[in-house]
């Protein structure tokens, strides 16, 4: 089995271009927790055969599947960059949930509320971009507290962000059911009311859901890239996220480039939130956390936190949150199982030894130091 | 010891004890309220406590255990499955279903704790990252199975829960009794026996919790006591100091990790086993990471974690009783019924405290980074 | 090594030989073949409560032959709720119940687009309470709604008639759920209207997210043990497992419990014995029975009954404590029941809290 496995791992190797070589690991780890995954669907009395069918079919079986896998992507491609850029930085930030409910409820209130404030309609021209930026730097702002505590006090951003995403979760339950919930005499639920038109986000094309959102998603993850790789401030995150110490010397105001780090990373996740909001659901609702910040976390580490990488990780996780639906519709398997896929698959991509060992490729020459303990 | 910060602590105990106290002295005797109160906080607090003891094993070798989460999930769902299996399948009594439940909640929390070690310190892997690997495989893993075991008539159980084995009984210490005794003493008066029945509260608890007040001093013991625990100190602070004079580094944080899983599992079995006889998806709600906190809050010490989640465990109690009492608070104190707000004070005070305010908090030099020979 | 690669590559082979267990589902295209489909507010199917009970109520209909087919789809994010319905429409199927208010608008605009599908939402108040212009209704949609208010006011009035020492207690979800919330009002109403001294303590869980709110045993056994250590000796547990965790401490430490939803005497065999009654909300009956109407009506029968339609709300038998209520509270209970189904008695619970 393993001569088999290292074969494959061969022949991948050979037969691929170099550029796509780096991404051999990911594509492997994702390979093998898709086995996997069968297998546990097979163990439960399911037929691994028809589900991945049908979750294929779900995420890409027509025009109107791929435009829904384009719909769940574009969220993740936001909040996996919000991850991917704080692991450039050498921070974890594991906050994405709250910074992105936070960009979501001003992004609302800005939709819903500031043509009442100014006492005439915006164009949208204007109104849109405003509440996307509002969101945004709302995400920034939740992010920057941690990162500004990391850099003046030492406080550890892990425990920081979880801390403020319980905080971000009373803070959106108590807004949702007082001062922001939705007057209408008809609404019973926490939710804001509806954004304004000129607020929203349209779609590309008439009939299907994607959005201009996902079209600035993908400009977004250009943009990280040319920040990271082609500017000075990009140089400085990286320095710092590689050996603060160096950076230190190389006179580098570390504890500045630490606070910008995290505002811009929840720049992007806050930014995550305001598109569903503007794009897609029109209103804040203050639903069930369905795990946006683990998953982006999965996704920046698929993505080897690399922009490239966490469009196409992002791609994926949305294509299996999608196809789900039309899983469990033909197999009722339930949708949990995806949970297990996705878990496994950060796995083998956390532990990349594992993907070696079975399929014998060599290590790789660099080891990217993601984040450190809690001294920091 | 850390004076300092158990004053701090006290202090924020006393602070919300008063506040209930306060509002609810004209509708309950303040006595009745302390009483409550605090067999709520030690009962909310077990799980937690178990939790931040967990972390602390870990991080006092050197591993950092954001995994906690799902290792009480874990646990909770497989201990409870265990019982499960043990009445309705093999018709064994409660008690010992029960028992054998908190077995393998402890087993099922090691073998998490294995795939953690693993990770961290045979593959290297990046700690804070094993541990969402963990928390994640954790959801996914309870929540497919709950669903697949119980759910549909096609399941194993043909989709209806069995009736459990309920929960694990309290344990009276009797000292009410004694307190009622010497109110005997002095002619039994209104005011003692009200005192002697509150006693009675706080000192019905469950086992799970009484062993997790043992298991805090018998840690504080075990870690600053005995040669184990020195030789985990030392391969947390200085592997390579502990290296040369042959400790084995490995062997030691696996064996902490596993033994900090095993908590974590009896943590996960309070909360299907003694508190409640079911299981839920999702059930253990983050108190895995609120452990994580009290664990820092207490400086990574087992009085400091055990105190840290008496605190956490007093804002819920808290909560609720601020509820109780909301028809007779007055209007200018409204604001602390609305839950939102109360349920805040833990998680501010938890970053007040990692701002080192109240004295720096310091983890274990080597938490958190790969041992390299 | 090798052996147990072996075993495994046998194992991999072995799995995906099982062939698959699962029934095919029929055309249900075709007009002969009548399916339902469900889809779920963002909540797991087996969560116990409104997203279970309405899926009961599928299967009932299936059992009694009704429906030929039926299936669900579990929503994972607010911005499925469309797409998941538009499966069903697309599928072919006759029925499409959607469970949960927030569901609503979705509901309403695929039953204005799809007008030979017949619509079922579970609370979503689609005029009740506030419109009463009928012509708002669509012919194929019907909000299965419930006077949760008048089933806690029974309870409430059962639990002060039965408590000695004064001071009853409810443990509810989160009070952002109007049902949940007018459970929780309607039994303070119903206590103070038979002792206006009367301690009624109600705490909700509204301090975690709707994810959480109602998956808690763990707070809900707490809150009624702080509860009762308070002399509270009636617990009335409404919401969820949340709920159930009170009922079920409540029953441990020898106070009466009040359940909720269903007669929960029979879901809760760990609390039976001290279980006085549930405040009940028949959701799976009213669904069994709604997806009847709605294959009389395509069968050109009775019309379907559009805009609001009642469920049954109101307590359950006493059970294993028949004897422990007096005569005089049971012939008390039985004529409030009487004065709130006529409407001579009020609540006075507004349907969403103010």
């Amino acid at each position: 089995m393993r001569q088999l496995a290292g074969k494959i791992g061969e022949g991948l190797k050979n037969s691929l271009p170099s550029a796509v070589n780096s991404l051999l690991v990911p594509l492997l780890a994702v390979l093998t927790a898709v086995v996997l995954g069968g297998i546990v669907i097979a163990l439960a009395g399911g037929n691994p055969f028809l589900a991945y069918v049908g979750l294929f079919q779900g995420a890409f079986g027509n025009a109107r599947a791929i435009s829904e896998t384009a719909i769940w992507a574009t969220p993740y491609i936001f909040a996996g960059l919000a991850v991917a850029l704080a692991f450039k930085g050498g921070l974890f930030n594991i906050g994405a949930e709250g910074q992105l409910a936070f960009g979501a409820v001003v992004s609302a209130l800005i939709g819903y509320a500031l043509p009442g404030w100014l006492g005439f309609d915006l164009p949208a021209i204007i109104h849109i971009p405003f509440a996307i930026l509002c969101g945004g730097l709302t995400g920034a702002l939740w992010a920057a507290i941690p990162g500004f505590l990391k850099a003046y006090t030492g406080g550890h951003e892990v425990i920081n962000t979880i801390m403020m995403n319980y905080i971000a979760l009373n803070l959106t339950s108590f807004l949702l059911n007082g001062p922001m919930k939705d007057p209408n005499p008809n609404n019973v639920i926490a939710r804001t009311p509806v954004i304004a038109e000129s607020a929203r986000l349209a779609p590309l094309f008439e009939g299907y859901r994607i959005h201009w959102g996902f079209l600035l998603a993908l400009l977004v993850a250009f943009l990280v890239w040319v920040l990271l790789w082609k500017t000075t401030l990009g140089f400085e995150i990286r320095t710092v996220g590689a050996n603060p110490d160096a950076a230190r010397y190389a006179g580098i105001n570390v504890k500045r480039t630490i606070v910008l780090t995290m505002a811009l990373s929840g720049l992007l996740a806050g930014m995550a939130g305001t598109i569903e909001v503007t794009a897609l659901n029109h209103r804040h609702e203050l639903g069930f956390s369905i795990g946006y910040g683990f998953d982006a976390i999965a996704i920046a580490l698929l993505g080897k936190t690399h922009p490239l990488g966490v469009v196409i990780a992002a791609i994926l996780f949305g294509a299996m949150r999608n196809g789900a639906t039309r899983m469990q519709f033909l197999t009722q398997i339930p949708v949990d199982v995806i949970s297990v896929i996705q878990a496994l698959i950060l796995l083998f991509v956390a532990a990349d030894a594992i993907i070696r060992y079975i399929y014998r490729i060599r290590a790789a020459s660099e080891r990217v130091v993601l984040t450190r303990g809690w001294g920091g | 010891m850390d004076w300092k910060r158990f004053l701090f602590i006290l202090l924020v105990i006393a602070v919300l004890f008063g506040a209930v106290v306060l509002v609810g002295m004209v509708k309950q005797e303040p006595i009745i309220i302390i009483a409550s109160m605090l067999a709520t906080t030690i009962t909310v607090a077990t799980p937690l406590t178990l939790g931040a003891l967990s972390g602390l094993f870990c991080e006092r070798s050197g591993v950092v255990n954001i995994g906690i989460e799902g290792m009480m999930l874990t646990a909770a769902f497989f201990g409870w499955l265990a019982a499960i299996y043990m009445s309705s399948i093999f018709g064994f009594p409660a008690l010992p279903s029960l028992l054998v439940g908190v077995f393998f909640a402890i087993v099922s929390g090691g073998l998490m704790a294995l795939l953690h070690a693993a990770l961290s310190v045979t593959f290297k892997v990046d700690q804070i990252i094993g541990g969402t690997v963990i928390n994640i495989l954790a959801i996914g893993i309870t929540g497919f199975l709950n669903r697949q075991l119980f759910f549909e008539s096609g399941s194993v159980f043909g989709g209806t829960v069995p009736h459990g084995p309920g929960t694990l009984p309290n344990i009276l210490i009797p000292v009410g009794q004694g307190v009622k005794a010497i109110c005997g003493w002095f002619g039994p008066s209104e005011s003692c026996l009200t005192f002697a029945n509150s006693m009675d509260k706080i000192f019905s608890q469950g086992p799970i919790t009484y062993a997790a007040i043992l298991l805090v001093i018998l840690s504080h013991f075990v870690l600053f006591k005995t040669t184990w625990g020195l030789r985990t100190r030392s391969v947390g602070e200085h592997p390579r100091a502990a290296d040369t004079v042959g400790i084995n580094v490995a062997k030691m944080r696996y064996a902490n990790v596993i033994l900090g899983g095993m908590l974590a599992g009896l943590g996960g079995a309070y909360f299907t086993l003694e508190s409640v006889p079911s299981f839920e998806p999702l059930m253990t709600n983050g108190r895995g990471f609120i452990a994580l906190a009290a664990m820092i809050f207490g400086n990574w010490t087992p009085f400091g974690a055990w105190a840290a989640s008496l605190v956490f465990g007093a804002a819920q109690a808290m909560q609720i009783n601020m509820q109780v009492f909301r028809d007779v608070i007055p209007p200018q104190w409204a604001f602390l019924q609305v839950s939102y707000v109360v349920g805040l004070a833990p998680y501010i005070l938890t970053m007040l405290i990692l701002t080192g305010i109240i004295g720096k908090t310091i983890p274990p030099a080597a938490d958190g980074v790969p041992y390299e020979k | 090594m090798k052996k147990l690669y072996a075993v495994v590559a046998i194992l991999v082979l072995a799995a995906m030989l099982i062939p698959a267990c699962t029934p095919t589902a029929p055309d249900c295209t075709l007009p002969e073949v009548f399916c339902v489909g469900m889809v779920t507010d963002v909540g797991k199917i087996d969560d116990k409560s409104f997203n279970q009970s309405a899926w009961e109520g599928l299967q009932a209909a299936r059992e009694a032959g009704v429906a030929d087919w039926v299936q669900y789809i579990e929503t994972t994010d607010a911005k499925d709720y469309d797409k998941n319905i538009q499966t069903f429409a697309d599928a072919g199927y006759d029925v499409i119940v959607t469970v949960g208010f927030a569901l609503g608008e979705a509901t309403y605009a695929a039953a204005a687009a799809y007008p030979e599908i017949y619509f079922i939402g579970i609370d979503q108040f689609q005029e009740w309470p506030y419109d009463d212009d009928p012509s708002n209704d669509l012919a194929n949609f019907t909000s299965l709604n419930f006077p949760e208010d008048q089933a806690g006011f029974l309870v409430g009035a059962l639990a002060a008639m039965m408590s000695d020492t004064g001071t009853i207690g409810a443990v509810c979800g989160t009070d952002a759920v109007p049902p949940v919330w007018r459970f929780g009002e309607g039994y303070r109403a119903g206590a103070t209207y038979i002792n206006p001294d009367i301690n009624v303590l109600v705490v909700y869980h509204s301090d975690v997210g709707f994810d959480k709110t109602f998956t808690d045993p763990e707070w809900g056994a707490a809150t009624a043990g702080s509860m009762i250590d308070q002399g509270a000796d009636v617990i009335f547990g409404a919401g969820g497992k949340t709920g159930n965790g009170a009922v079920i401490e409540a029953a441990a430490r020898g106070v009466y419990a009040i359940g909720v939803d269903t007669d929960q005497y029979y879901t809760l065999p760990e609390a039976a014995s001290m279980m006085l009654s549930s405040a009940m909300k028949l959701i799976t009956p009213g669904v069994a029975e709604l997806i009847s109407l709605a294959r009389d009506a395509q069968n050109g029968g009775a019309a379907f009954p559009a805009g609001n339609y009642n469920g049954q709300a109101g307590y359950a038998p006493y059970h294993d404590l028949e004897d422990m209520v007096p005569q005089d509270v049971k012939d008390r209970m039985e004529e409030i029941n009487a004065m709130l189904l006529s409407g001579e008695l009020q609540t006075g619970v507004p349907p969403v809290k103010p």
